[in-house]
C-alpha cells in the first residue's frame, strides 16, 4: 500500500459496479458479437472478483471503472485465445479463421453508444416479452439471475433457464448488437420503452419494502431511459415522454408513506416532501416531449402525473383536464384499468355518485376480477357519498382480493374509519 | 507503537456467485475499515496474496518442492495488512468490527522490535 491517502480516494460511487458491469458487458459484446455475450459476462464478472480480491489491501485504483475495463478487456482476450486454442484442432478441419477483434476501443467516449445497442438486441421484438425482460436487466442493468428473480417475485431457476433461451434465439437468428437504421428506429424503439415502463411499475408498485432489488427497478428504469435521452440516435419525443412520466411519478415516491410504513393517499400526502428536483427535470423532459407530432400514451400519462405534480393540493388540481386527459388516453390504449382511473378523475369533477356509476359499468370484467383497487375505489367514493355501510361492504372485498402487506394496512384503516362514523 | 499483522484466512469464498452489487457491498466495508486506520496513519502496509503457491521442504541436495498451499480451503491465508497499535487491547478494538470476519478468521501477531533498546 502506498503512503497514507485520504480515504475520499477510497470512496466508491453508488451503484459503481452494478453500472459499470452493464456499460462493460455492453461494450465487449458488441465488438466480439451478440453469439460471444456468455464470453463477455464472464470477463466482466472475473473483473469485478479481482477488484473485490485485491482492493481491500491495495486500496481503490484512482480511476476505478477505467481499472475495471482493462481488467475485464484483458481477461476477454484471455478468453478468445482460449477458445481459440480450443478450436485449433477444428480449424484444420473447417479452415475457420480464429477470432479477429479489437477491443481497444472498448473504453472509447462512445460508452453510450454501446449500451444502447445492447438494449435493441435485449429488447429485440423477435424475443418474448419475458425474456426481453430478463436480459435486459442482466446483461445492461448487471443484476445477478437472484436479484432479477427477486425483483420479479420468480424463481432464480425460472429466470436463469428464459436467459438461456434468450441467449439461444440471439445466437440461432444471429440478432445483432447495434442500433437500428432511422427507418426502423420507431418500431424498435416501442419494445424498448416496454421493457423500460414495466422496470418502472413494478418498482413503483406497492411492496413491503423490504424487497430492496424491487425498489432499484424504479432507478435502473430513470437511468436507462437517460441514456436513450442523451443520445442523438434516440433522443426522440416518446423517450422524453416516457422519462417525464417516470421522474414525475418517483417525485412523490419520499411522501407516498408515513414513518410507520402506511400508505398515504394523493390528498393525505404532504407535498412539501415531494422531490422538486426530479418534478423539475420531469417538466422538462415533458416540454421536449411535445416537440415531435406524436403522441404516445406515455406523453398524456406523463401531462396527467405532472396536473399532480404542479398543484398546491388536492383540491386545487385541475381534475376536468385530468378528466380530459384520462379520455384521451383510453383512446390511445384501451383498458379497464385505464376506465376506473377515469371514473375517479370523473367523481373529483361531477362527484361521488358519477364516479361510482361509471366505475359499476366495468365491474364485471374479467380483467379487473382480482384486482383490489376496484372495490377500495367504490368503499372510497362510497365513504365520500356518506354511506359507511356500503363504503365498508366494498372496502371489506377488497381485503379479500391479492394485495400487499402495506395496502392491507391501508384498506383495514380504511375499515376503522368507517365504523367510526 | 508497536507493529502487528493482520492475517486473513479463508478469504476463498464464493465470491464468483455474488452480483456486482453484493460485490460492492462487501468491498465498501472493507474499504470503510482501511480508511480509519489509514487517516490515524497507522496503515503500513498490505497485500493480496495470489491463490496459488508452492511449499519448499528439505536439507540442501533432498529439497523437494511442491504445489502448495496445504491448509484447508478456511486456513488459507488469503492476505495481510500490517498495522500500527499501542497494544494488543487497541488492535483488537481496531478488529472488533473487521468485515473479514463474516467469512473468515483473522490472525494476529506482533512483530517483535529487533531495536537494541529492547
Amino acid at each position: 500500500m502506498e503512503p497514507a491517502a485520504p480515504s475520499e480516494v477510497d470512496a466508491l460511487v453508488e451503484h459503481l459496479f452494478r453500472h459499470s458491469a452493464g456499460r462493460m458487458v455492453s461494450s465487449l459484446a458488441r465488438r466480439l458479437g451478440s453469439a460471444r455475450l456468455d464470453l463477455a459476462e464472464e470477463a466482466v464478472q472475473d473483473a469485478l472478483v479481482r477488484a473485490l480480491r485485491t482492493w481491500p489491501y491495495g486500496g481503490v485504483p484512482t480511476e476505478p471503472a477505467g481499472w475495471l475495463f482493462q481488467v475485464a478487456k484483458h481477461r476477454a482476450l484471455d478468453l478468445l485465445r482460449r477458445e481459440a486454442s480450443l478450436r485449433g484442432k477444428l480449424e484444420i478441419i473447417e479452415g475457420e479463421p480464429g477470432p479477429v477483434v479489437n477491443l481497444d476501443v472498448a473504453d472509447d467516449g462512445a460508452v453510450g453508444d454501446d449500451e444502447l445497442a445492447m438494449m435493441f438486441m435485449c429488447c429485440h421484438p423477435s424475443l418474448p416479452r419475458l425474456g426481453r425482460i430478463a436480459l435486459t436487466l442482466k446483461t445492461v442493468g448487471g443484476f445477478s439471475v437472484e436479484e432479477i428473480a427477486a425483483a420479479f417475485l420468480a424463481e432464480p431457476a425460472a429466470i436463469a433457464q428464459r436467459l438461456v433461451r434468450a441467449k439461444r434465439q440471439i445466437r440461432e437468428q444471429d440478432i445483432p448488437i447495434e442500433i437500428p437504421r432511422s427507418d426502423e428506429i420507431d418500431e424498435r424503439l416501442e419494445s424498448v420503452l416496454d421493457v423500460l415502463y414495466l422496470f418502472f411499475n413494478e418498482g413503483y408498485s406497492v411492496h413491503g419494502g423490504e424487497n430492496l432489488v424491487r425498489a432499484e427497478l424504479c432507478g435502473e428504469a430513470i437511468r436507462l431511459a437517460g441514456i436513450l435521452a442523451r443520445n442523438r440516435r434516440t433522443d426522440l419525443p416518446p423517450v422524453h415522454a416516457l422519462l417525464a412520466l417516470m421522474l414525475l411519478q418517483a417525485s412523490r415516491l419520499p411522501a407516498r408513506v408515513d414513518e410507520a410504513g402506511d400508505l398515504l393517499l394523493l390528498s393525505e400526502q404532504d407535498r412539501a416532501r415531494w422531490d422538486q428536483g426530479l418534478i423539475g427535470e420531469g417538466l422538462r423532459h415533458l416540454e421536449r416531449a411535445a416537440s415531435g407530432a406524436s403522441m404516445t400514451a406515455y406523453h398524456v400519462e406523463a401531462a396527467i402525473a405532472a396536473c399532480h405534480a404542479v398543484a398546491p393540493d388536492e383540491a386545487s388540481t385541475d381534475w376536468a383536464y385530468v378528466l380530459r386527459l384520462y379520455g384521451e388516453l383510453l383512446a390511445l390504449k384501451p383498458s379497464p384499468v385505464v376506465e376506473l382511473n377515469r371514473a375517479i378523475a370523473l367523481a373529483m369533477v361531477e362527484g361521488p355518485t358519477a364516479g361510482i356509476r361509471a366505475i359499476e359499468g366495468i365491474q364485471e370484467h374479467p380483467a379487473l376480477a382480482r384486482y383490489y383497487l376496484l372495490p377500495a375505489a367504490l368503499g372510497a367514493l362510497w365513504l365520500r357519498a356518506g354511506d359507511t355501510t356500503r363504503a365498508a361492504g366494498y372496502y371489506r372485498e377488497a381485503l379479500t382480493r391479492p394485495s400487499s402487506s402495506p395496502e392491507r394496512r391501508f384498506l383495514e384503516k380504511q375499515l376503522e374509519r368507517c365504523a367510526a362514523l | 507503537m508497536a507493529k502487528f499483522l493482520v492475517l486473513a484466512r479463508g478469504t476463498e469464498q464464493r465470491y464468483a456467485n455474488r452480483s456486482p452489487q453484493e460485490m460492492q457491498q462487501v468491498l465498501q466495508k472493507y474499504m470503510a475499515w482501511t480508511a480509519g486506520l489509514r487517516d490515524a496513519g497507522r496503515m503500513l502496509h498490505a497485500e493480496r496474496l495470489k491463490a496459488d503457491g508452492r511449499v519448499v521442504r528439505g536439507a540442501a541436495g533432498k529439497m523437494t518442492v511442491t504445489d502448495g498451499p496445504f491448509a484447508e480451503s478456511k486456513e488459507v491465508l488469503g492476505g495481510f495488512w500490517m498495522v500500527e497499535a499501542a497494544s494488543y487491547e487497541q488492535i483488537q478494538r481496531d478488529l472488533a468490527n473487521h468485515p473479514h470476519l463474516a467469512a473468515g478468521s483473522l490472525e494476529v501477531r506482533e512483530i517483535e522490535d529487533r531495536s537494541a533498546k529492547g
